[in-house]
This record gives C-alpha cells, sequence and structure tokens, in this order.
C-alpha cells in the first residue's frame, strides 16, 4: 500500500518543467525510494495493474457491440470496454486457441461450443454458482437450472449465462407461400423442383449442414451412416444448384424477397427478419416446421451463453459484467442489439417484458414463439460434421 | 584492423527485423502448417503432404482456375479502360485531370464492401436503383446480371481500376511529347506510335498497374460474394472456409501455399525485368 502511495505521488508531479524532481523537493534517497516501489509492484503485481488499467474486451456476437450498452456500463463503472464482432463461432475459437485468451474478457458463442469445446480446452472459466445459478432461476422456464447448456460435461461446472435464443430455420415471403402451408411442408419446400432459383441460401454454413440434413431426412445431430450421408449429398448439390442467390448478408436476401427474386430463404428467423418486420416488411415471417427428422422435429434452435475468457491477466470487473447483462435495463437494450430485434431469456421478468411495444411483440412473432420453440430441437455439436461441411463446401465449389 | 560495419546495413536493419517478423515468419508458419496432418491445430505433428494432394484432387483446382480466370480479365480490362482515360489525364493536364483524378480516387477512401453493396443496390432487379428507375420513369422492365459471374467480374473491374490508372498515367507521363511529336511529324501512324513510342517508354508504369491489378485481384473475395451471389467460389473464399467453418488450417495453409507460389510464379519473372529507378527517374 506504501509503495502504492509512492508512485500515486510520483504520477501527480508534473513531469514537464522539471522532470518533477524540484517541485517535489526530489532527494537522490527519495527518487531511490520511488524506483524501489515501482520494481516491487513490477514484480508483485504486473498482472493485476495491467488488468485494471485495460478496458473491458468482448469478443462478441453485434447485439453486445452496441454503443448503448457500453455506454449503460461506462456509465456505471467508469470503464471503457473493447469490443471485437465475430465472423464465425468456430473462428473466434480459434482465435482462442491461437493464443488470444489473453486478449478477451468475455466471450457470447452459440451454445454447444462452450461445453464441448471451451470449456474442456481450458479456453474460459467457470462462474461462481452461488452468484450466477440465481439469474437461471429468473429465466424463461426452459433454462431452469442446471440448464445442460450453461454445464460442463460432468455437470459440475457453470460455464455462462444465457441472453439471447431463437429458433432458426427458414424465412418466406408470406404474400407468396402461406406461413401455414410452409410450416406443415416444412423443408420439403426447398425439395420441390418449383422452387428452383426461387430461394436463397444465408451462407452461415454450419447452419447450412444442419438443414441440409433436415432436407435429407437426416437427424442433424445423431451419427450418420453411409446411407444418411449419400442423402445429404444428393440433396446439398441439389439444393446448392437450385438456390438462385448465396450470401453471407441476410439484409440481401432480405431484399432479394422485398424485390420479388426469390421468395424463400435458409437459414433464417427471428434474428433475419425482425428488423425488416419492425419497418413495416410484414411479409417476412420466420417459419419453424411443424415436424422433421430430429426425433420428430423439424427447427432448430441456438441459445447465446456468454463467458468469461480464461485470460491469464484476469480483468476484476469480468464477472461484474456477465451477472450484469442480465438486469433490466442492459437486457433490453441487448435485446435490440445494433438495430436488431431478438428475445432473451430473461423475458420472464415482467418488468422487461412491459418495456417490449406491441409493435415488437409482433414482429418477433411472439404470439406463436413458445410453438416454435416447442417444434425446435437444440443447437448442437454435429457428428461426422468434418465430412458433411466437406460435401457441402465441395458442391460449392462446383455449384452449377 | 577493425573492419567498420557499413552504414547502409545497419539502417536497413530495422526493415529487415519488421520483414523477418511480420512477413518471413507467418508465412514460414503457414508452411509448417500447410505440412500437418488435416484438422489439427499442433506443429508438432507427423509432417505430411496430404494437403497439397487434396487440394489437387478434391475439386480446389476450380476455385483457383476461376480465380486465376477472373484475375485476368479483370487486369485485361482494366488494362484496355486505363489506357485511353490515362492518356487523357496526361494530355489535358490542369483542372480536368485534378477533377477526373479526385473522382476517380475518391471511392478508394470509401470501404470497398460499402461500394459493391451500392453497386448491389444499383443493379438490383425491379426495385433496384437501375431498374427500378427505368420502370418508373420510362416503363421499361429490364432482368438484372446481379448475382452472375458477369456481376463480379464488373464489381472487380470496378474496384480494381484505380490500382491499374494511376501507374499507367505515371508511366505516361514518362514519354516526351515531342517524340510523339517527331514521329507523327516523321509519318508514323497512330498506331505505330502507340507501338513503337508510347507502349516502350511508358511500360514500366504498365507493369507496375498490371502486376499491381492482378495480384489484388487474385485475392478477391467480396466482389464474387456480394454481386456475384457465390455463383463461383474464388479461391479465397474456399482458404476462408479451410480455415473457418472446416476448422482445418493445415488444409487452409496448404491452399494458401499454393496461392503464394501461382502469384510468385507471375510476379517474379515480371519483376525481374521492371526497371523501377527508371519508373522515379532516378
Amino acid at each position: 500500500m506504501r509503495d502504492i502511495r509512492r508512485l500515486q505521488q510520483l504520477a501527480r508531479r508534473n513531469p514537464v518543467r522539471d522532470m518533477g524532481l524540484r517541485s517535489m523537493a526530489m532527494t537522490r534517497r527519495r527518487l531511490m525510494a520511488g524506483i524501489g516501489a515501482a520494481g516491487t509492484l513490477a514484480a508483485a503485481g504486473p498482472r493485476l495493474a495491467l488488468a485494471q488499467d485495460r478496458p473491458l474486451a468482448l469478443l462478441t456476437w453485434d447485439a453486445y457491440a452496441d454503443p448503448r450498452l457500453l455506454e449503460l456500463w461506462r456509465e456505471k463503472t467508469g470503464e471503457t470496454v473493447k469490443t471485437e464482432i465475430h465472423i464465425s463461432d468456430p473462428t473466434s475459437v480459434n482465435r482462442l486457441r491461437a493464443g488470444e485468451t489473453s486478449v478477451w474478457d468475455f466471450i457470447n458463442i452459440n451454445n454447444p461450443w462452450a461445453r464441448t469445446q471451451l470449456w474442456p480446452e481450458g479456453l474460459i472459466r467457470d462462474l461462481p454458482q452461488d452468484r450466477f445459478q440465481p439469474l437461471y432461476e429468473a429465466m424463461m422456464p426452459k433454462f431452469a437450472p442446471p440448464y445442460h447448456w450453461a454445464m460442463s460435461q460432468d455437470g459440475e461446472h457453470l460455464l455462462g449465462v444465457v441472453q439471447r435464443y431463437e429458433t432458426f430455420d427458414f424465412v418466406v415471403n408470406s404474400d407468396v407461400i402461406s406461413p401455414e402451408l410452409a410450416k406443415n411442408e416444412g423443408w420439403d419446400l426447398f425439395n420441390n423442383p418449383d422452387f428452383s432459383q426461387r430461394y436463397g441460401i444465408l451462407a452461415y454454413e454450419d447452419w447450412n449442414v444442419m438443414d441440409i440434413c433436415m432436407g435429407a431426412g437426416v437427424h442433424p445431430f445423431k451419427p450418420k451412416s453411409d446411407e444418411d450421408i449419400a442423402k445429404f449429398e444428393a440433396t446439398a448439390k441439389r439444393w446448392i444448384d437450385n438456390a438462385k442467390l448465396i450470401t453471407t448478408d441476410f439484409v440481401q436476401l432480405n431484399l432479394g424477397i422485398i424485390n420479388g427474386e426469390i421468395d424463400l430463404y435458409f437459414t433464417g428467423g427471428t434474428y433475419t427478419t425482425t428488423s425488416a418486420r419492425l419497418e413495416g416488411v410484414s411479409n417476412l415471417h420466420a417459419v419453424t416446421p411443424s415436424s422433421g427428422p430430429a426425433d420428430g422435429k423439424g427447427g432448430i434452435n441456438w441459445i447465446e451463453l456468454n463467458s468469461a475468457v480464461a485470460n491469464p491477466n484476469e480483468h476484476p470487473h469480468a464477472l461484474d459484467f456477465l451477472a450484469w447483462i442480465a438486469e433490466v435495463e442492459p437486457a433490453w437494450i441487448i435485446a435490440h442489439g445494433n438495430g436488431n430485434l431478438q428475445p432473451v431469456a430473461q423475458m420472464a421478468d415482467p418488468e422487461l417484458f412491459a418495456k417490449f411495444t406491441s409493435e415488437e411483440l409482433e414482429a418477433l412473432q411472439w404470439d406463436e414463439f413458445d410453438e416454435r420453440i416447442a417444434n425446435a430441437v437444440e443447437f448442437d455439436i454435429v457428428p461426422d460434421y468434418d465430412r458433411l461441411y466437406d460435401i457441402y463446401s465441395a458442391a460449392m465449389r462446383t455449384r452449377q | 584492423m577493425r573492419q567498420r560495419v557499413s552504414p547502409g546495413l545497419l539502417a536497413m536493419l530495422p526493415v529487415m527485423a519488421l520483414i523477418l517478423v511480420g512477413f518471413a515468419l507467418p508465412i514460414l508458419l503457414v508452411l509448417l502448417y500447410s505440412l500437418m496432418p488435416p484438422r489439427t491445430f499442433s506443429l508438432a505433428g507427423e509432417p505430411t503432404l496430404a494437403n497439397y494432394w487434396a487440394a489437387v484432387t478434391e475439386g480446389y483446382l476450380l476455385p483457383l482456375g476461376w480465380s486465376l480466370l477472373l484475375a485476368g480479365l479483370t487486369t485485361l480490362l482494366c488494362l484496355v479502360l486505363a489506357w485511353p482515360t490515362a492518356k487523357a489525364l496526361v494530355r489535358f493536364a490542369g483542372r480536368f485531370a485534378t477533377l477526373a483524378t479526385i473522382l476517380i480516387a475518391l471511392p478508394i477512401f470509401i470501404s470497398e464492401s460499402v461500394r459493391l453493396f451500392g453497386t448491389a443496390l444499383f443493379m438490383m432487379p425491379g426495385g433496384g436503383i437501375f431498374a427500378g428507375s427505368l420502370n418508373a420513369l420510362f416503363g421499361l422492365k429490364i432482368g438484372s446480371i446481379l448475382y452472375t459471374r458477369t456481376a463480379t467480374l464488373l464489381g472487380m473491374v470496378y474496384i480494381h481500376f484505380p490500382f491499374m490508372l494511376f501507374p499507367m498515367v505515371l508511366g505516361l507521363s514518362l514519354v516526351p511529347q515531342d517524340q510523339i511529336e517527331a514521329a507523327c511529324d516523321l509519318g508514323a501512324r497512330p498506331f505505330q506510335v502507340f507501338r513503337e513510342i508510347e507502349l516502350p517508354l511508358a511500360l514500366p508504369g504498365i507493369t507496375v498497374g498490371t502486376l499491381l491489378t492482378f495480384v489484388l485481384s487474385l485475392g478477391a473475395n467480396a466482389e464474387a460474394a456480394i454481386l456475384g451471389g457465390q455463383a463461383v467460389i474464388v479461391i479465397t473464399k474456399a482458404i476462408e472456409q479451410r480455415f473457418g467453418y472446416a476448422q482445418d488450417w493445415p488444409s487452409g495453409a496448404a491452399l494458401t501455399v499454393l496461392v503464394i507460389l501461382v502469384t510468385a510464379a507471375v510476379i517474379f519473372p515480371v519483376l525481374r525485368r521492371l526497371d523501377l529507378d527508371r519508373l522515379i527517374r532516378r
């Protein structure tokens, strides 16, 4: 403590006038004491000193980079936050693997990664359950503790806080295809030759692989037989060849529907439609098939998990931030993050729910949200993914 | 007697260190990864050429071919379009040239993706700016080239045109006007002036522009993604897929090494013939 005070005294002096020496009546003994104090701190607590000085660093999807959220945190704590938006989940997992655990404090990523890769590889740290488990009790019933995707595989460790979630399947122009018909037809719409060159693909490629499994009548999250792989290959080739456009930008696909170039696209859902629906494009309709090959279900439900990165230079407020995002104001901003609108697990809180307008709930298709979630299986690691992805990417390369 | 270290060598040391750390070492890492077993993340595996074999046998020559073809066509189209533009800029130096240069150079300061999305909005059928305006003003209904290979090529020409134009302007400014006039006085036809005076004297600038355009086009990805609707997969997209969704760094590294080798095979023979000193009038 005495050493810290000595350094603070040194720092307060004006170093420009006389190098700070005369103004603080510096003697050689005092100077040596200051240097000694700096040395002691450098040896004893460099990590602590650095962690307090640097901004909290978030590697995240877009909602957590919303300026309103970062400003609210700054008002609360006086701290700045550094953010970077993912290119994809696996790319960010790779970045942590490549040593960026020393760069980031927080990672917001889809549910399967934490449990099966980040935690087993020591890339995230577990959360104190006495502090964080109660957050789950206040969430939607689906997330009642111990929530499967938030726990390590041995069930011992809590790995993060869930927040945004939805089922992410396909989107139709409801003026052309009735949502009821789309729900009943499900993925077969993309197998129908009438829709050849009338649909687009949002190239979130791991999702595309899962959707093609659904279209091929194969459970995406169960081991595949050779027959399943053959069905997948035929479907992948056909769906990719018959697509009008393939893009990583869902706005392009929504514009394609508005302009009448396409009538539907996969992968898509609330995440890709709500901002346009809020602006009055109500014929963009997110659809979850009422049935499918995944234990009778046809939809796939993602849940984002927010975790503390195992940064060797641990930020002192990383856990505070994780707890804070579940409060009403931050959760509302995250649900509206970066111009988007997305359901959050904390909407079980009446105070938060009351903040959503009827137009926003309409944009979220809230009246059918529970039904859609019920018709979906939860996003998981795909067995044989490498083989399936190689087939998918080969079909992309040789697209006709 | 002690030998003095050359001051030139000393002055070069920081740059050499930067090139070593920032350029040579990453390429060495990529090379090492390309020799590791597929879908591994460690550099301690048993070295193998499996990734190179897969690159040749599993259809990656197709995206490489598309990239080379698109880069070649882009370079050719830029050459054809940039020559008259550069001649006009050099001949009419003054207010017109300054304005034209600003108009051509300004877009470089705007993000490439933003420009390409703007172009996509322009090209969209029905409600797009071009087709929508024609429909609204004249009742004309036209299709669109958006999401085709042609759109990809046009996007690449649009983005890379300045990289051809400005070196070419520099090259053409090396051609003395009196030589052209002398040739004309002696009865040379325009094509002879072009072939025997302008082209040889402006060649260093043209070569630099050609190299820049070709190399940048070979690494381009956004045009095929935004304007082409991924009608073709270019090699950079294939590399991105291997590093990202495929979680296969060694395979991505092998493809990267192949692209570096192809680029080097094109660039180095040309660079050996290029006299940069002459271009900057040293």
